[in-house]
């Protein structure tokens, strides 16, 4: 019995190139970092990267890009290393899921940070004209992966919904005689329906398009904002279909920190999903346990087990909001129970919630090599279970 | 006619800044506190410049609605993270260990700052800090809120409910208790935010023991309004969601319609909601705009 591991999308980046990024120079304890990491994830070449670190430190000035690309082959490894099998980079190039779209389409302007929980904020953008794709965003970097890469890749892209749920509407929808004019949802919802195909159909279809043609075997489409309207759910089922209708490639959809009773049925006609990849762990308990009772954060999968087209659940094992770190334990708990309710773990796949951006690289390693020990536990316990039948 | 601004202000880039830096074991307390003082001095400013009748502190070190009331209480924790509404903000649920959870001690000056002049303080509604929690709303008033109110001098607190108007049959009688149970202090307004305020009003939420009462004109049609309603006014006119920046003549029109058309003799402009769900920049434009729709308003009533 084999139950495939694989990552969600980000990862932090590491020290030496936030501070790269943003013009601070470095100190020992970021080339420390490099040369550390580098030595215990068994980097090729990091030495490298070491002296480049070293000589910005005295005055040079390391190139962005450059450093970039050291940070994807660090995070490649570190996921290789703890043993996850479809992996990707930690979106180590990118500035952020969303900033990282938008600023390479037109159609948008930014207008600041905005809260996203606690003291974490993201950049959020008005969509001032209609959106266009000014480059596929996503070919270099991938293209660079594949050179590098020892596992199978799965590309992570920011889906055409939680684009356009995320932006401030400057465009589609009225922008005046609006005060004391009553809730037009229905207006709202024309506008909110045209802007999020207009993307699928510009932006984010053209970019799939076009690393299916460098290589891609499986893409994630991102949508955390996929819930956040009730009513709208029926737009983010058109707007993925819209976007992958015909492409030859295995298709995902990452789901997460929603109520997700939200999704149904509206997913059922989400017939080119093949996979959902979706956070659990948010909303359970932390003792363990395989019934219903112990797992309260998993009390919905049996709705995506229920799916007529029958796609795979990616089971987020791990919550990312903490540094609790998942003992084996819990995480085979957590299988077995998804297991149970699916009568088929071929149906199971097994990942963290969501991207692991805001841990640190320690953290997110311990809880992503719990999470390969605590899945190998899961795949002893049924091989024996199905050995005693 | 007057106006303010309840609610989470958002933080400056520079603060925001700040506190990832704190995150990140990148800079000290001391330094994010220093731009907590500059930025509410900022507010201030932005607030008198536009001559706002009742200043805010914007909340600035509150991380969601809740916490520092949760931090403060006995018998109340931070549970999951959870979408906040329709928006791309999460906040950490109220989950309670007691049943009767109790504030221990009170909100010191670094979550009610004071301020150079009359002044306004929010707290969230008995109703939305009891969600979730299986702790009535009355008990949270009694134990949590009221303590709180007693330990707080200000003009106005403005009770914030975001979730009552979404609430699928939920009935204002609900609220009538916990609300009484705050009675007696500073002069209350319970704020219906970024909601359709219609079927609250048909039941009577003009008649809750409050001295005001806030709706989001951005969900509620002006006809909703009864006629002649005779409490203080909240009317939000400022789409905190939205990056569009309202034009003042339009907010002045809105409330002379307010004033002709449902005989409100009592209007304050106010946001919809908390400002914080658009950048600093763009609420400190909607703030002077809320004021110059003010004067326009006093200035066409002259």
């Amino acid at each position: 019995m084999k139950l495939l591991t694989h990552e969600i999308g980000s990862l932090a980046k590491p020290p030496w190139l936030v501070k790269t990024s943003a013009g601070t120079p470095l100190d020992a304890s970021d080339v420390e970092h490099a040369r550390a990491w580098g030595e215990k994830l068994g980097v090729d070449g990091y030495e490298e990267l070491v002296e480049m670190l070293t000589r910005g430190d005295a005055g040079g000035n390391p190139d962005k890009a450059e450093l970039g690309r050291w940070a994807s082959r660090y995070a490649l490894r570190l996921l290789e290393s703890a043993g996850i099998e479809v992996v990707y980079d930690g979106e180590q190039q990118r500035t952020e899921m969303y900033a990282w779209a938008v600023d390479h389409s037109n159609g948008f302007e930014p207008r600041g940070t905005v809260r996203s929980f606690d003291n974490k904020y993201y950049s959020k953008s008005a969509v001032t004209a209609e959106p266009s794709l000014r480059v596929p965003y996503h070919n270099d970097e991938f293209a660079f992966l594949q050179s590098v890469a020892n596992h199978d890749l799965k590309i992570p892209v920011t889906g055409a919904y939680t684009i356009a749920v995320w932006s401030y509407d400057e465009h589609f929808g009225p922008q005046r005689g609006r005060i004391g004019a009553g809730h037009g949802r229905s207006e709202e919802l024309a506008a909110r329906r045209e802007f999020a195909n207009d993307l699928a159909r510009n932006v984010i279809r053209p970019n799939l398009e076009s690393l299916i043609e460098l290589g891609a075997k499986w893409i994630q489409i991102d949508e955390p904002g996929a819930s956040t309207e009730a009513d709208e759910l029926d737009i983010f089922v058109e707007s993925f279909n819209e976007s992958v209708e015909g492409l030859d490639c295995f298709f995902s959809t990452h789901l997460c920190f929603s109520d997700y009773d939200l999704f149904f049925p509206a997913i059922e006609q989400m017939h080119g999903c093949k996979q959902f990849c979706v956070g659990f762990a948010n909303y359970d308990s932390r003792e363990l346990g395989t019934s219903g009772a112990d797992r309260p954060g998993y009390e919905v999968i049996s709705k995506f087990r229920d799916l007529p087209y029958e796609p795979i659940l990616g089971l987020g094992v791990l919550d990312i909001h903490t540094d609790f770190v998942e003992s084996p334990e819990l995480v085979r708990d957590r299988i077995l129970y998804a297991t149970q309710v699916f009568g088929d773990p071929e149906r199971i796949h097994v990942c963290p919630d969501c991207g692991l951006r805001t841990r640190s690289w320690d953290v997110a390693y311990e809880k992503l090599r719990n999470m390969v020990e605590g899945t190998k536990l899961a795949e002893e316990a049924l091989s024996t279970a199905g050995a005693a039948r | 006619m007057q106006a303010f601004a309840p609610g989470i202000y958002p933080r400056s880039e520079r603060l925001v800044q700040a506190t990832r830096d704190l995150d990140r074991a990148r800079t000290s307390q001391q330094a994010v506190d220093e731009q907590v003082e500059r930025d509410l001095a900022e507010l201030v400013s932005v607030q008198q410049q536009a001559g706002l009748d009742l200043l805010t502190d914007g909340m600035l070190r509150w991380q969601d609605l809740f916490r520092p009331l949760l931090e403060a209480s006995e018998g109340l924790e931070t549970g999951a993270l959870t979408r906040f509404l329709d928006t791309n903000t999460f906040y950490r649920a109220p989950h309670a260990t007691t049943a009767i959870p109790k504030l221990d001690g009170s909100l010191d000056e670094r979550h009610v700052a004071p301020l150079p002049g009359p002044r306004l303080v929010t707290l969230p509604s008995p109703f939305a800090l009891s969600q979730g929690t299986g702790v009535p709303a009355l008990t949270i008033a009694e134990n949590v809120l009221k303590p709180a109110l007693d330990g707080i001098d200000a003009d106005l607190i403005v009770l914030t409910e975001p979730f009552f108007g979404r609430t699928e049959n939920a009935t204002t009688s609900e609220l009538e208790e916990p609300l009484a149970a705050l009675a007696g202090g500073p002069k209350l307004a319970l704020q219906l935010t970024f909601c359709d305020a219609r079927q609250p009003l048909e039941q009577g939420l003009g008649e809750l023991p409050v001295d005001a009462i806030g709706i989001d004109f951005y969900g509620t049609h002006l006809s909703d309004v009864p006629k002649g309603f005779d409490k203080l006014l909240l009317a939000g006119v400022i789409d905190a969601r939205s990056s569009t920046l309202e034009d003042a003549r339009e907010l002045a029109s809105f409330a002379e319609r307010l004033h002709n058309e449902r005989e409100v003799e009592q209007v304050a402009l106010v946001p919809n909601g908390d400002l914080q769900f658009v950048s600093e920049r763009i609420a400190r434009e909607k703030l002077l705009r809320l004021g110059k729709a003010k004067t326009a308003t006093v200035e066409a009533a002259a």
